[in-house]
């Protein structure tokens, strides 16, 4: 997962590499996703979300849709 | 030895380690932090990634390449706190570096398009300054088929 500049910048990276869309996100978006994700990593009791879990962490950060989704 | 408890004793000595040093242990070096065998700890770490925990280095169970935020390799994520800096194994573990490590802290990242140098900066578990929009081109029921290109 990587940050460019704005949009423009994206979509002209993209084009000749990747023919469909991905997955993209504000900065504000991809902040509160990596907090929420990883502020409790060194905590002895942290233990990894299932696959439920990030899913409605996803879909509350506006993040749904089959490319938002893990199999089971 | 694969307990419970030792699985968690590993990951905490790897991100206790990568916290404080900004380096990611091999397992001789955990083994000797546990006191443990490095037999065990490889094994551990093979749990870790199978567990999606930690990611090993190809080729080498003996080293992990990712302890997820942290990474082993430098990136283009390269994150700031204090006198101390890491590498981040993209923009959402960078960023998740800063938000394992208190919510304070910078991270540098050039745009893959341009390769214009680019900042974000957070304090207090909120975004104060930066822009762009993230990208991730592999769905997540595919992020860990190849989790290193993910």
């Amino acid at each position: 997962m990587q940050l460019f500049r704005s949009e423009e910048h994206l979509q002209r990276w993209r084009a000749p590499r990747r023919p469909s869309p991905g997955g993209e996100m504000s900065l504000e978006t991809m902040w509160k996703l990596a907090d929420a994700w990883y502020r409790d990593r060194l905590d002895p009791a942290w233990r990894r979300k299932s696959a439920q879990e990030a899913e409605d962490l996803f879909r509350q950060l506006g993040l749904d849709g089959e490319y938002w989704t893990f199999d089971r | 030895m694969e307990s419970e408890s030792f699985l968690t004793s590993v990951r905490l000595t790897v991100m206790t380690a990568a916290r404080d040093t900004g380096q990611i242990p091999d397992a001789d070096q955990v083994a000797r932090l546990l006191g443990a065998t490095t037999q065990d700890v490889t094994a551990a770490f093979r749990h870790l990634h199978d567990a999606h925990a930690a990611v090993l280095e190809p080729g080498d169970p003996t080293r992990l390449r990712m302890a997820n935020p942290f990474s082993a390799v430098p990136t283009n994520f390269r994150v700031f706190i204090g006198q101390q800096s890491w590498w981040g194994n993209c923009i959402w573990d960078g960023l998740g570096i800063i938000a394992a490590l208190g919510g304070t802290g910078t991270l540098a990242t050039t745009c893959p398009d341009c390769g214009e140098p680019g900042a974000v900066h957070v304090g207090g578990h909120e975004l104060q300054d930066g822009a762009g929009i993230a990208y991730i081109g592999v769905p997540a029921h595919k992020w860990w088929d190849d989790i290193i290109y993910t």
